[in-house]
């Protein structure tokens, strides 16, 4: 895949992430974030940790956070559900601020994951989690900016849901 | 032999080196090396992937992970992660008991589960069993002096000392001790220091 808007809104993505002060990003790849994990990858002003399953990304974090690191969370929705239970256990039970950049599978327009996208949102709620829908590239500096600020407020993880549009892929 | 014989033959070792332990390991930890440089984690399996998040952000600095069979079977893919970045600093301790110790006991898969040769497998320079303290220590010290990330494994009888303290730890004040001790000695400010610190 080789997309300009996609290049074009990962390094916007990153740009946002390095105002919002992220320096540690543990990441597990879609398809659809492909150009952002690959910025994340070549910056380096970002240590990056590539992912085999999410929830031991959220113990990574969470151990960074704790020795002083700003941290965000790089997944597919699919994969925030099997993290579960280390952000319950872990980030919520301790207060860890982790941003969470969850790619929305089965959203408005996406074919193949409506079941995925139907549980997101709700799951977060259940969670104590604010979430965010990010969908215009001229909103992403607020949007992660405000998020990591509320994150480190109020100690727990704030979700920023990614969509197709805002990442420039079909 | 008991884990805590273990662990109280490596405790002067440890300097200052940042611990975190699962499971009934924290309490028998505490008692050889009170520091509050030591974290109990709550998510079965997180133990490897948070020592290593703290290994990954202080490279300087020693870190321990304190982790037992279940746990270390539940998070099997955190070890290609770690192998992946070969923190140096990261010694990861498995007392393999073959039970959920603190989930009433059932058999784990590790009678059958070699786990040197599951760390190994998922790439991690050096992974060894040793059977006695004595080993145990000079792999210990053998990890820490070659910076190298290691894994020691050891078969250990499942139990603990009936004399020790209890651990009156509230796991919000670990955090906060824990986040405290490492600005103290990491001289730097970790916690933010709040809308009331605002001019």
């Amino acid at each position: 895949m080789d997309n300009m808007d996609a290049k074009q809104s990962a390094l916007a993505i990153v740009a946002g992430l390095k105002k919002a002060g992220i320096d540690f990003v543990a990441t597990l790849p879609d398809e659809k974030m492909l150009e952002v994990i690959r910025t994340v990858e070549k910056d380096s002003g970002l240590r990056h940790i590539p992912l085999c399953r999410e929830e031991e990304g959220v113990g990574i974090c969470a151990g960074a956070y704790l020795a002083g690191r700003k941290t965000a969370l790089i997944l597919q929705n699919a994969g925030f559900l099997n993290s579960c239970n280390a952000v319950t256990t872990t980030s919520l039970q301790f207060q860890i601020p982790t941003l969470l950049l969850i790619y929305f599978a089965g959203d408005i327009g996406d074919r193949g994951f409506t079941t995925l996208g139907a549980v997101t949102e709700p799951v977060l709620q259940a969670l104590g989690i604010r979430s965010y829908v990010l969908r215009k590239t001229e909103e992403i500096d607020e949007i992660l900016v405000g998020a990591q600020i509320l994150a480190e407020d109020s100690k727990r993880p704030v979700a920023v849901l990614l969509t197709k549009s805002l990442l420039g892929v079909k | 032999m008991q884990r805590y014989a273990y662990l109280k033959a490596i405790a002067d070792d440890t300097g200052n080196a940042l611990a975190v332990c699962t499971g009934w390991s924290a309490r028998e930890w505490w008692a050889v090396r009170p520091s509050d440089g030591n974290l109990k984690t709550r998510t079965l399996g997180l133990v490897s992937s948070i020592a290593a998040g703290l290994a990954f952000a202080l490279p300087h600095r020693k870190v321990i992970a304190i982790d037992g069979d279940g746990a270390f079977l539940m998070n099997l893919c955190g070890l290609p992660t770690i192998a992946l970045q070969r923190p140096p600093n990261l010694i990861h301790l498995l007392f393999d008991n073959e039970v959920y110790e603190a989930s009433g006991g059932t058999a784990t898969a590790s009678h059958i589960a070699d786990a040197v040769s599951l760390a190994k497998g998922a790439g991690y320079p050096h992974a060894c069993w040793v059977s006695t303290a004595e080993e145990f220590r000079a792999e210990f010290l053998q990890a820490w002096q070659s910076d190298r990330l290691s894994l020691i494994a050891v078969k250990v009888e499942p139990g603990q000392p009936k004399d020790l303290p209890p651990l009156a730890l509230d796991e919000l004040e670990n955090k906060y001790t824990f986040m405290r001790y490492l600005e103290r000695t990491e001289k730097k400010g970790i916690l933010s220091p709040g809308f009331d610190s605002k001019s």
